[in-house]
């Protein structure tokens, strides 16, 4: 295993633009890489931000799902190097578990570390994990790991089947309607940093075979977070699936129920009732 | 018939340390200072999930989309989402009333249990637009045809694009709440020195009281912040010598940014219950709420100084029960201007403003400095204006708990508008 401890966050505009232009001929099995930050703090503006364009209260404790924020410019680092074999343009992030194992304050040193694994087959394609875990102390206090689908790419031989599911209840009562505008992609990609073109206008978004900007699912995500805040339990995991795109601008409606000493969760269109997220909210 | 009524307790306190204006809290709102309050408060007495008879607090400046400041606090908070709120809003004296208000309910049995609280940003102020603009958009909204529509746009201006600043004036007299003490100060004599002397104990009690651990139960830190920004732990009578008046005019003029209370920010939390509410969770009382009065003057037409409605609260809450100004073993007057609590004290001590001004024969009297502001006040812990009562309240009743049972303490605070708030807690 190849550990590389990063001095900074590396800059995503450019970490994009090599993926758009190294997109061609990937293959192979996972690279055995570990990218890592040692020492890092939340940017208290970054934090003020990312908390209102996701709703979240500024508060003493990290949002739950920051620490993915600090820790995706190097996944992205790593799915844009040469040896990772799924070209980064055209990958759909379909799964995000995260697990927190109390809340973490907002002066926290953090270390962080990221890898890759588990390429596995699916009925349209091949996913890939990518995982991140988040130390404070010296002691593991939040991990997480997001399933991206490669349409068309093939798993290597004898790979597993991707497990790509959620389960939820009926959720058949709206607890909120979002108008999500337009600009919600650029608005979340200024604060945290995932300048993917797909969520930026309905122009790069078509470059990429999709009809409109789609909202990022991490802020779909913490925005549903968000809405449970003072709801959650301080030791969690929070596991969604993404379903169908959100296409920008539209109207959603949050659903939540009690389940399982936790919540279960789902962001469906407002009118047609297509589903966005479901996911599950449990204590650990 | 009168219904029984009993004396509400005073269960503990939370609240943030306070932060100088655009400094920590720069980019947190009133909600979230309230909510991380609330939270606070709630870990400290297990109250996760649990409903409590109401809430009240409150903001000096708020924002229009904040008008269920409490109740919306309230939601994103770990109290039970059953658990009622409403805003209330008295100037300075907001968290003080908050108190009073969960306490008269307690009193007559309507609710077991209450927090009271208040915050305020002066970094995160609302600014509205532009009072003209604000006409114009009105106009056209009102606008049924076409003509009308384009009538009322024809009112534009681009000098109306100039935002509305919230200030801290009172509206008639245009004058900022340190000029008004300004003149106060000046017709009470208030010295430079006292007021300096006056600025450096309460920072050094504040300090002292930190470093004896006081406000370990009593404060949460916030967004890095773990004691008051404020606090000058080593400031002197000689160093703020040397500060330029700010407030006042000429020769004459004495206040200074020293010895005035600056812009803050910051939300405190009070949480007060009957007796066996508290008994039945096996919680302490610190002291009980005994009772209080509020008083207001003609700052405006009277002649009377702006903040000096207190001393026309306090002899009635005084008559009322029985006490002379000497019977209490703590005084907790808020420092909104040192000049503000020298002026207080000197008009209480004064025979001819007690008698012609407050109808007494006799003066109030003098009160036992070493009994005042004994761990400091707003001059060092700063006065995020909503904040300060629920500041005052858990400090107080702390300081009476730790003094032993039977013990006296009295709380005067002055608000803009020219009103006062005063209250008596008891152990």
């Amino acid at each position: 295993m190849a550990r590389t401890v990063l001095d900074a966050a590396p800059a995503m505009p450019a970490l994009f633009a090599r993926a758009a232009l190294t997109a061609r001929g990937r293959g192979g099995d996972l690279p055995d890489t570990r990218l890592a930050r040692v020492g890092v703090t939340a940017d208290p503006a970054q934090l003020a931000d990312y908390a209102r364009v996701c709703r979240f209260p500024l508060s003493d404790a990290l949002p739950l799902t920051f620490p993915h924020v600090l820790a995706f410019p190097l996944q992205v680092a790593l799915m844009t190097d040469r040896a990772f074999p799924l070209a980064l343009p055209g990958l759909v992030h379909v799964r995000n578990r995260i697990e927190a194992d109390r809340p973490i304050g907002v002066g926290e040193a953090l270390d962080l570390e990221v890898w890759a694994e588990r390429f596995a087959t699916h009925r349209s394609g091949a996913t890939v994990d990518l995982c991140a875990s988040v130390s404070a102390g010296g002691a593991e206090v939040w991990r997480s790991r997001s399933t991206y689908l490669a349409r068309g790419a093939s798993a290597p031989e004898g790979a597993p089947a991707s497990d790509v599911d959620v389960e939820v209840g009926a959720l058949e009562r709206p607890a909120a309607q979002w108008r999500v505008p337009d600009d919600a992609g650029r608005r979340y990609a200024k604060v945290s940093g995932d300048v993917n073109p797909i969520h930026l206008s309905g122009l790069t978004a078509k470059a990429f075979g999709f009809k409109r900007a789609i909202a990022h699912g991490m802020w779909v995500k913490a925005r549903a977070l968000a809405a449970l805040s003072g709801r959650l339990p301080d030791a969690v995991a929070v596991d969604v699936a993404f379903r169908k795109p959100l296409f920008l601008p539209s109207t959603v409606t949050l659903s939540t129920e009690e389940a399982g000493g936790g919540w279960d969760l789902a962001v469906r269109n407002a009118t047609a009732g297509t589903e966005h997220l479901i996911g599950t909210v449990r204590p650990t | 018939m009168a219904a029984p009524t009993r004396k509400a307790a005073i269960v503990g306190g939370n609240r943030i340390p306070f932060a100088r204006s655009n400094g920590a809290y720069a980019r947190a709102s009133n909600q979230d200072m309230l909510t991380a309050t609330l939270d606070g408060l709630v870990a400290r007495f297990g109250l996760q999930g649990q409903q409590v008879g109401e809430v009240v607090a409150g903001a000096v400046l708020k924002h229009a989309r904040d008008f269920n400041l409490t109740r919306e606090s309230v939601l994103g908070s770990r109290l039970s989402a059953a658990t009622p709120a409403y805003d209330v809003q008295q100037a300075c004296g907001t968290g003080l009333e908050a108190a009073v208000l969960v306490a008269n309910k307690i009193a007559l049995g309507q609710i077991e249990s209450g927090i009271a609280g208040g915050t305020d940003t002066t970094s995160d102020a609302p600014v509205a637009v532009n009072e003209d603009l604000r006409r114009v958009l009105m106009e056209l909204n009102r606008a049924k045809t076409v003509q009308q529509r384009l009538k009322a746009l024809a009112g534009l201006r681009p000098g109306q694009l100039a935002p509305e600043i919230p200030r801290n004036a009172e509206p008639r007299t245009g004058l900022a709440m340190g000029d008004h003490a300004a003149i106060t100060a000046r017709e009470w004599e208030i010295g430079r020195e006292e007021q300096d002397e006056l600025t450096v104990r309460s920072h050094q009690a504040l300090a002292a009281a930190y470093d004896r651990g006081f406000f370990d139960d009593l404060v949460t830190p916030f967004l890095g912040l773990s004691r008051d920004a404020n606090l000058r732990p080593d400031t002197s009578v000689e160093k703020l010598a040397k500060l330029k008046p700010v407030f006042g005019q000429g020769e004459g003029a004495t206040m200074t940014a020293g010895n005035s209370t600056p812009l803050t920010d910051g939300a405190s939390a009070v949480l007060l219950a009957s007796d066996e509410w508290a008994a039945e969770r096996d919680l302490p009382v610190l002291a009980h709420l005994v009772d209080a009065q509020t008083a207001a003057v003609d700052y405006v037409h009277g002649g009377e100084g702006l903040l000096m409605a207190p001393a026309y609260a306090v002899p009635v809450l005084l008559e009322r029960n029985g006490l002379t100004l000497q019977d209490f073993d703590f005084y907790e007057v808020h420092e909104a201007f040192a000049s503000t609590v020298l002026a207080t004290l000197k008009a209480w001590e004064s025979p001819a403003f007690c008698k012609e001004k407050l109808g007494l024969d006799a003066p109030l009297g003098s009160i036992d400095r070493s009994k005042l502001n004994v761990n400091g006040s707003s001059l060092a812990a700063g006065h995020p204006f909503a904040a300060t009562g629920g500041r005052i309240v858990a400090t107080l009743a702390k300081l009476l708990h730790e003094a032993g049972p039977g013990k006296r303490g009295l709380i005067s605070i002055c608000a803009a508008g020219g009103q006062g708030v005063v209250a008596i807690l008891e152990s």
